[in-house]
């Protein structure tokens, strides 16, 4: 069915992050010409730009024959798809105003910068991941748990924003549509749990792998997964014992979706090396 | 005869004409009110008749009898014969009949009083219901005055087709208005520019608790409007234990020594503080102690006494947001003026509709004129 599709994968991944930034560039003037909030039109926005990008993303994936997740560019249009599932997962549940907004701008911009870097598309042999299923659930949980990360680190953007609105006595145009600096911190918290569950169950399964072929798995890659994870789990374990509360614990969110983001592209490259050095892995029943 | 050419009618005594002192005389009581609607929808010539009653206006709505054909034969005679003639009309009637119900002199009232007809009284209505005519423009208490009004009329059977048109149409325009424009955007009191500082802080306000420093008159009207919003947890201290326990009691919460507060701070997260101290009674030090117990949780600090009872420097702590009063009568004051830069765009909306309506009512009246010509031609 797939084939009978005449618009190419990067087509439909251009026409979805074009979506997404009309979303965001939508609600800024919205909120620019203090119109109500077009919460409606966002929501039919989003859901467009993710219809193409899931045809992108599908296209992609029958061109590899795998889960597209074999260089930057997939990696960051699956990491924008990701977020965009999450917020249609929780924005309606947890009604957070401008979240859609907020979300509609960085999958516009990691989507739209994937787009536009050619040198982040670099062709791979098929079957990168060996044909090993266990180790795309690796890969598709790592880069959904960075998605959720994403969204910690436009909650935690949020909150700073409604936070300085507050102490600064500044009311009007976006401060005034933000969602309470509780519950953003409330949200960052839930969000930053789950993400750290759901990375700590995809390295899990990437230890399996790294254990029968630790040869595969370059070093600079684990040890850049290993920090995030605990850079992330510190997070949380201070933010526990409340030592690392509201203005601080928002710095510290975007600070560290700055650093996975920025490891991935390191990560990619080592693993490219080791890929052209080792032969491939057979298909095992793991 | 059917009723042709009638004439649409307001006598009204609002803010914009009356100060307080002479609305205060003005005033109606609720069966003054109700009485004086009947009196005159008794009367020949006013056919509907309403009136709205609010503690800032007293208006009298009605559809009346134009001059006849008889005042006008009457007046040519006079006028012919030399004798002067006073008609009473309609307006001095209305008039006559308010000054009897609200015991005022008729100078007074119509020294401080306004008159509209038709089409000025169509687009006076729709103003007054959509707040723009209001005190505090954008207000929506008016509406459901209006409303009140219109529907104490109905059930008393003084309006008919018109006035039960007229009111229909002006909350309907009155929502266009409030929709498509920002008339009502943003809070204009102090009371209310809290609670929405506070929804800013902790979203609902269900579980927050607060803390209620004195019993100063803006602190009360504040806690009011905290708790019309969902606050159920108020404690109030206060130097007198008494009024704290009295002021207490009418908010339905608890009162403590205000020598206690101190040790009980970390336990609220509102503190509304408008007590007479000298002095600051909360400073750096106390609410930095009472933060490190909750560091997790915000704590929101309204400072509404002169002068200040709350260190300033305490804003800079983190999860601390203080507000004083002047802070709030600023946020108060922008949003009234933005709600006034709407004024020009609502009236255009509401001139729509009051063209739309009054020429559905002279339509209306044409073909019921034409159709009694046709009856009497047959």
């Amino acid at each position: 069915m797939l084939e009978e599709i005449v618009i190419s994968a990067r087509e439909a991944l251009a026409i979805g992050a074009s979506i997404y930034l009309s979303a965001f560039l939508f609600g800024i003037i919205a909120l620019l010409i203090r119109k109500p909030y077009p919460r409606a039109a966002m929501f039919t926005l989003l859901i467009g730009g993710f219809l193409f990008q899931t045809l992108g993303l599908n296209l992609r994936g029958a061109e590899i024959k795998g889960c597209p997740l074999g260089n930057i560019f997939e990696i960051s249009q699956f990491i924008a798809w990701s977020l965009v599932l999450l917020y249609f997962l929780i924005g309606p549940a947890f009604k957070l105003r401008l979240l859609g907004f907020f979300t509609a701008g960085l999958a516009g911009l990691l989507a739209g910068t994937a787009l536009l870097i050619p040198n982040w598309d670099q062709p791979y042999p098929p079957g990168i991941f060996g044909g090993n299923p266990w180790i795309e659930l690796h890969a598709a949980l790592a880069i959904f748990s960075y998605a959720m990360f994403a969204i910690v680190a436009l909650v935690s953007a949020m909150f700073l924003i409604q936070q300085h609105g507050l102490k600064n006595k500044q009311f009007k145009g976006l401060y005034q549509h933000l969602p309470s600096v509780q519950q953003l911190d409330l949200m960052a918290r839930r969000l930053l749990i789950t993400g750290v569950v759901v990375l700590s169950a995809a390295l899990i399964f990437g230890a399996v792998f790294w254990i029968n072929h630790p040869e595969r798995v370059p070093i600079f890659k684990l040890t850049a997964t290993c920090l995030v994870w605990a850079g992330y789990l510190t997070v949380i374990v201070l933010r526990i014992q409340k030592r690392l509360v509201t203005r601080r614990h928002a710095i510290a969110s975007i600070a560290l979706f700055i650093f996975a983001l920025a490891s991935l592209w390191p990560v990619q490259s080592a693993r490219d090396t080791i890929a052209t050095e080792v032969p491939e892995v057979p298909q095992t029943s793991e | 005869m059917s009723e042709v050419l009638q004439s649409l009618f307001v006598l009204g005594s609002t803010h914009h004409q009356a100060p307080l002192e002479v609305r205060e005389r003005m005033a109606l009581t609720p069966e003054n009110a109700a009485a004086l609607q009947q009196e005159l929808h008794a009367l020949d010539d006013i056919y509907e008749c309403l009136v709205v009653n609010t503690c800032n206006r007293v208006e009298v709505y009605g559809l009346a009898s134009a001059p006849t054909v008889e005042a006008t034969v009457r007046d040519f005679l006079c006028a012919r014969n030399g004798v002067s003639r006073e008609l009473p009309t309609v307006e001095a009637t209305v008039r006559d009949f308010l000054c009897a119900r609200n015991g005022v002199s008729r100078e007074l009232l119509d020294a401080h009083s306004s008159w509209h007809t038709n089409l000025d009284a169509l687009q006076h209505a729709f103003e007054v219901s959509s707040g723009l005519d209001s005190q505090i423009v954008g207000e929506t208490d008016i509406l459901g005055q209006m409303k009140n009004a219109y529907a104490d009329a109905r059930a008393a059977k003084c309006t008919g087709i018109v006035l039960n048109r007229l009111f229909e149409k002006s909350f309907q325009a009155a929502k266009s208005a409030r929709t498509q424009t920002g008339i009502t955007r943003g809070q204009v009191s102090i009371g209310n520019v809290a609670v929405d500082l506070a929804n800013r802080i902790f979203g609902h306000l269900r579980d927050s608790r607060v803390l209620l420093l004195g019993s100063g008159d803006v602190a009360e009207k504040t806690a009011q409007s905290l708790k019309s919003r969902g606050v159920a947890d108020i404690t109030v201290a206060s130097r007198t234990y008494e009024n704290s326990h009295t002021l207490a009691h009418s908010l339905g919460g608890a009162a403590i020594e205000l020598s206690d507060f101190a040790a009980q701070l970390k336990r609220f997260d509102i503190v509304i503080s408008s007590t007479a101290a000298p002095g600051l009674i909360l400073d750096r030090d106390t609410l930095a102690a009472a933060l490190k117990q909750r560091p997790d949780r915000p704590f929101f600090l309204i400072d509404v006494a002169l002068p200040r009872d709350i260190d300033p420097t305490v804003n800079k702590l983190e999860n601390v947001y203080l507000y004083n009063l002047d802070d709030l009568s600023n946020i108060a004051n922008e949003n009234l003026e933005l709600r006034k830069a709407e004024i020009d765009r609502a009236r255009i909306i509401l001139k729509g509709y009051a063209w739309n309506l009054w020429l559905q009512l002279r339509r209306r009246t044409l073909m019921a004129t034409r159709q009694e010509e046709l009856g009497l031609e047959s």
